[in-house]
């Protein structure tokens, strides 16, 4: 891995700002290597709970002009064997591995917290914001600043690892609760959430394509919503923010960073641009520094905070 | 990209207890090899091997086995369905001696494939296995076909008498290696590496160039013992969700292979590599399951 790619986050030395998000390649230990193998920086496991669960039916997934819905539902094997997967992959590679989990409440994401502790995981991200188990969970934490101050601030006081908050998207005043995460002492922020959730239909048969009816947006078309938001949250916090949302390419990757993102998060375009897709835009950043004269990561600059 | 279509059931063709064919006029382009997801949007979304495919149609056979093929047993010709694909990685095209060792309800996927390996020129010896006479498959559409066909079924109500993989020993390793396997089984078909196949000497045995197998994972395994040191694929079969490699439901340690996209055919260097074949799958939460 080039030099120039290195940056830190939260006290970490990593090889590449490219981070493979909660959610995606990630059920065992040889997909979270994969990912590695292929040049991302960070790897993050799905999102675990404190039971298995199978997901929802298919279809799961569905294809658009502008990207996809997904929703996997959650699927998982569970906190005790989810972290034996982490900690396989931590005896195989010394890449920093981000152990998602998700509950609906305090005491769950306690239970959850006490199980990463004693993981190989180097940091500990909080789904406050599955936008596919409506039917399931009702409005999602995120939407709540209250919720996410009291869940974070609650973790906080037994995690052994940073803390990072992956917040919706799907909220009216973004600022507000990442202020909140901010101040319950969270260590980082991640954002963006899928989009929606949406849903779309096939016309012969005139039912909903996924079997759930509606799930999250991702890919290209979510990539200016992402922007605006993490744009928005950049200047009235202080805690690092891995960006995320429909990023394909280099160019997509600096333009996170450009709107405050420190890292960079790499899903959906696994699709388009193939496994290999993290190398793919470490080299298209690596161009993208030669072409406009910048050294390393750190000297990408912010976009200068505008009233919105 | 491979666009979800909604098709009509074109045909429907009953071929033992539990199992039929339905046929699709669709201009799939798949390879052998291949296969499609296919929902009724009424839960669940599941994926196919490909039985047959010519230029403007395609089939897919599928045994009753839960609740999502019982309801595709209910539907009648006309009725809609909605698919995906063809996905995945397809099969070498060898114009050689193959040999192909199907077994069980994975056998139909070798009819499309014997089809493209006698326009390309090769000798194939198809050993059709089940366990028993009512479950064996294509018996009369594998014989049309004039290739060498070895039926056989574990009970010997139908053919040969014994599974797939004995008949493959009878055909790869000569009498005197074959005792010499009985005398040391623990050096057969579990080895990884099949050290004990290495060196054996192959006298008075077909000689083939290439050697593929559909089947259950046990067989499989039992058969990589058996091969030695002829090129072989094998067609894997591993819990599928997204079938586009992002969700990696599928992926087969330790190598992180996705069987949506790098499979579900994998060749015999990736194979070998493998620590979970014939050991563990996972189920749809991603939950090691033991064979």
């Amino acid at each position: 891995m080039h030099n120039r790619l290195k940056t830190k986050f939260l006290g970490f030395e990593v090889r590449s700002p490219l981070v493979l998000p909660a959610g995606i390649m990630d059920m065992s230990f040889s997909a979270l290597s994969i990912s590695t193998e292929n040049g991302a920086g960070i790897v993050t496991s799905k999102s675990l709970t404190l039971e298995p669960r199978t997901g929802h039916k298919g279809p799961v997934v569905a294809e658009f002009e502008g990207g996809f819905l997904n929703c996997m539902g959650l699927c998982n094997p569970g906190i005790v064997d989810g972290l034996a997967e982490i900690n396989e992959f931590k005896e195989r590679s010394d890449t920093p591995v981000i152990v998602s989990v998700f509950a609906t409440n305090v005491n769950d994401f306690l239970k959850l917290t006490e199980f990463v502790n004693t993981s190989k995981g180097d940091f500990l991200e909080l789904n406050l914001s599955c936008p596919n188990v409506f039917d399931e969970f009702g409005i999602p934490l995120a939407a709540s600043k209250d919720e996410v101050h009291k869940i974070i601030k609650a973790v906080k006081k037994i995690s052994e690892l940073p803390v990072i908050a992956k917040l919706s998207p799907n909220v009216y005043d973004i600022v507000s609760i990442a202020k909140a995460a901010e101040s319950a002492g969270a260590d980082a922020l991640c954002m963006i959430n899928t989009v929606g959730p949406g849903m779309l239909i096939d016309t012969k048969m005139v039912k909903p394509v996924l079997f759930n009816k509606l799930g999250g947006l991702s890919g290209p078309c979510i990539k200016p919503i992402a922007l605006k938001l993490i744009y928005q949250t950049y200047s009235d916090v202080n805690i690092p923010i891995i960006g995320m949302g429909g990023v394909k390419c280099g160019e997509d990757a600096i333009e996170m960073m450009m709107a405050g993102a420190s890292i960079v998060g790499v899903g959906t375009a696994i699709y388009y641009r193939g496994i290999e897709v993290f190398n793919k835009i470490n080299n298209e950043i690596i161009e993208f520094m030669d072409e406009n004269g910048y050294e390393n990561l750190q000297e990408i600059p912010k976009l200068e905070k505008l009233l919105m | 990209m491979n666009k979800r279509i909604t098709l009509k059931i074109a045909k429907i063709k009953d071929e033992i207890k539990d199992i039929k064919t339905f046929s699709f006029k669709y201009k799939l382009n798949a390879k052998p090899g291949q296969f499609i997801m296919l929902t009724d949007f009424e839960g669940g979304e599941k994926p196919f091997s490909i039985s047959d495919c010519t230029k403007d149609e395609f089939s897919i056979t599928i045994k009753k086995i839960g609740e999502f093929t019982s309801r595709l047993f209910q539907k009648d010709v006309g009725d809609l369905v909605s698919i995906r694909g063809a996905f995945g990685s397809s099969f070498f095209i060898s114009n050689g001696k193959v040999l192909l060792v199907g077994g069980g309800y994975a056998v139909p996927t070798f009819y499309f494939f014997s089809k493209i390996l006698l326009e390309s020129g090769a000798n194939i010896t198809l050993i059709n296995g089940a366990r028993t006479k009512d479950e064996l498959l294509f018996v009369e559409k594998f014989g049309k076909l004039g290739i060498n066909l070895i039926n056989t079924t574990d009970d010997g109500t139908f053919g040969e008498k014994g599974t797939s993989v004995d008949i493959a020993r009878k055909l790869l390793v000569s009498k005197l290696q074959q005792n010499q396997l009985v005398s040391k089984p623990q050096l057969g078909d579990n080895s990884r590496f099949h050290p004990a196949t290495a060196g054996w000497k192959r006298e008075n045995v077909d000689k083939f160039d290439f050697i593929y197998a559909s089947g259950p994972e046990m067989m499989m395994k039992a058969l990589q013992g058996v091969i030695g040191e002829i090129e072989y694929e094998f067609l894997f079969e591993r819990y599928m969700k997204c079938a586009i490699g992002i969700c990696g439901s599928c992926t087969v340690d330790p190598l992180g292979i996705r069987l949506c996209v790098e499979g579900p055919v994998l060749p015999k260097k990736i194979v070998e590599q493998l620590t979970e074949f014939g050991k563990y799958h996972r189920d749809a939460s991603g939950k090691r399951i033991l064979y």
